[in-house]
């Protein structure tokens, strides 16, 4: 190793130079293994050590240090942040769980995007406003990242919530994106029933969906997994039109959810994360049940709940369109709770019977099919819960 | 959900005979796969011989579980799969197999078999279309004719020995396991993880 400081210099530049030139070759490379080794990363964490601590004799192997040398590397401009998360990917291969790994790739995302002068966010045209396309690549990437070391270990928290954090603070949690996950994570979870991180991964984008959809038309809602308030809606009309057009159906997408968590408790018995799962998304229905325009509230007080919701969604109730929410026949008119809704359990109003009672009539007929122990005993226990719901 | 290997084999008097296996061994590391494989051989043989005739058991070791079903006339199967994947599906699995196998296969040539001389190609087939249970065996909600209560179920490895017997033992004897994967053995035993490397 050298031991001048320049030679150190020249050294780094040559191993970055190393490392370019072997993505160039093979900008493919999906394997740690494929790196040749003279170009490996740990030479690099080497002389960046030693450039740092020119006055240390022994080489240190600590990881932290290690990645605040790639982040000077990267503040200085010697090493590109796109290829310093192409690192990042292949170290995930074999350390798919590394949570310094994760937190370092955080802080260069946000490198990335606080570096350069153009708009993460543009609008376009009907769309409204949605991630500029290098953004979208980003996040695509990312995606991909997350899957692969989702795959490689079971349950992994750090990746999926990884993934959560770049819907967040990437995508900002624009509609659109977050209903291609939802779809396009559906297959992975049906084949990984027992991956709780996973299946939490849908109920995040759930909750996303349903907080973002149902908005008070004077309280903007505050989604707590934000630090942003909510997307400002367009107000011309136009963009209302588009709006109403884009408007999510959200009713059925809950709807579509329960019936993959009938589906995946019937095939695979025995499995608590698709029963946790199950109890999200009927929460998250009843919630939704629960909830509706501060328009209602507003206009018709006294008005017959059992009339339809869907001509009133087209009133605007305050300074801000609100965006509406289709609940086509979830009307219920015992419902009477429509005043000052609350997130708070207690205080919602209990879950509508019929779907109670559908929910009770699934348990018994998994209960009286099931030859598995586990799953008799979760099927319980979802039905003393459902039983605390109501009360 | 998973399937790792797919094995047929024969049940001798005193020891288990395989006669063909399929492997799935990609979500291993590059370096461990023939490990793995020498593994899954080494515990196939070892439940089929600790396994009666007219018997289905499911054995779980860590986060996975081997299912195997042994026939009257001393046939028998195992498949290698994770936690995740259905049970039902994996006896149906074997039971199509078996089948199949006493089909093409000549009982005269069982005992004495490998899967050298072995004439039977169908299996890595079935390993990769079983790797998708739905596709493969479109399930129904109703439950098969096989009946699950009779599935014996083990909770180790080790509840499948005899009094006395160490897994260790059997391992340092094996014919099957190649130094390497002994030696692989021995570390994993050392750091508390067992069959690490499966």
């Amino acid at each position: 190793m050298a031991e001048t400081s320049e030679e150190v210099a020249v050294l780094v530049q040559r191993v970055v130079k190393d490392i370019t030139n072997a993505f160039r070759r093979n900008p493919h490379i999906t394997d740690r293994c494929h790196m040749h080794p003279a170009t490996s990363k740990s030479r690099l964490y080497h002389c960046v050590e030693r450039e740092r601590c020119s006055r240390v004799c022994k080489m240190r192997k600590n990881q932290q240090r290690r990645l605040l040398g790639r982040k000077e590397l990267i503040l200085s401009g010697t090493l590109n942040p796109i290829k310093d998360l192409h690192l990042g990917k292949l170290a995930l291969t074999k350390f798919p769980k590394s949570p310094e790994t994760w937190i370092h790739r955080r802080w260069v995302l946000q490198q990335l995007i606080q570096e350069t002068s153009l708009p993460s966010f543009v609008t376009k045209g009907s769309l409204g406003i949605i991630p500029a396309e290098r953004t979208q690549q980003l996040i695509r990437e990312e995606m991909e990242v997350c899957g692969e070391a989702a795959g490689r270990y079971p349950s992994n928290y750090n990746a999926w919530s990884h993934r959560i954090w770049v819907l967040q603070h990437l995508a900002k949690l624009d509609v659109k994106i977050l209903l291609d996950e939802l779809s396009s994570t559906k297959h992975w979870a049906s084949l990984h029933v027992s991956d709780h991180s996973g299946f939490h991964y849908r109920q995040f984008l759930l909750k996303s969906l349903v907080s973002q959809t149902v908005t008070d038309g004077s309280i903007l809602e505050q989604n707590t997994l934000r630090s942003e308030p909510a997307i400002v809606l367009p107000k011309d009309e136009e963009a209302v039109a588009s709006a109403e057009e884009s408007r999510i159906n959200l009713p059925h997408l809950l709807e579509e959810e329960v019936e993959f968590s009938t589906d995946l408790i019937d095939s695979y018995p025995g499995h608590e994360t698709l029963w946790c799962h199950r109890r999200h998304v009927f929460y998250l229905q009843h919630h939704l049940n629960g909830r509706f325009p501060h328009s209602v509230v507003q206009l018709s007080p006294a008005d017959s709940p059992g009339g339809t919701l869907s001509d009133l969604h087209l009133i605007p109730a305050g300074p801000h369109t609100s965006q509406a929410m289709e609940v086509d026949g979830l009307s219920d008119s015992s419902k009477q709770g429509y005043s000052q809704e609350t997130k708070r359990l207690k205080r919602t109003p209990a879950p509508d019977s019929l779907s109670l009672e559908m929910e009770h009539r699934f348990i018994d007929q998994v209960l009286s099919t099931c030859r598995n122990v586990e799953q008799a005993r979760f099927a319980n226990a979802y039905r003393k819960w459902l039983v605390t719901l109501s009360q | 959900m998973r399937l790792y290997s797919l094995s047929v084999l024969y049940k001798g008097d005193a020891k288990a005979v395989l006669l063909k296996a399929a492997y799935d061994v990609s979500s291993f590391s590059f370096f461990q796969r023939s490990s793995v494989q020498e593994f899954m051989t080494f515990t196939s043989q070892l439940i089929v011989e600790r396994s009666s005739k007219g018997s289905r058991a499911s054995v779980k070791e860590q986060e996975y579980l081997c299912h195997v079903y042994v026939r009257n006339d001393s046939l028998a199967g195992v498949v290698i799969a994770d936690n995740e994947y259905p049970s039902r599906v994996a006896f149906t699995l074997l039971e199509k197999v078996l089948d199949e196998f006493s089909r093409q296969v000549d009982r005269i040539d069982w005992p004495v078999g490998s899967p050298d001389t072995i004439q039977y190609a169908g299996l890595d087939g079935h390993l990769s279309r079983y790797q998708n249970p739905r596709e493969a065996d479109p399930m129904t909600k109703v439950q098969a004719e096989l009946d699950e209560t009779k599935i014996i179920l083990h909770n180790t490895m080790e509840s499948l020995l005899e009094r006395g017997e160490k897994l260790d033992d059997l391992v340092s004897k094996s014919e099957v396991l190649g130094i390497q994967s002994k030696a692989f053995y021995k570390t994993a035993r050392k750091q508390n993880s067992c069959c690490a490397v499966m």
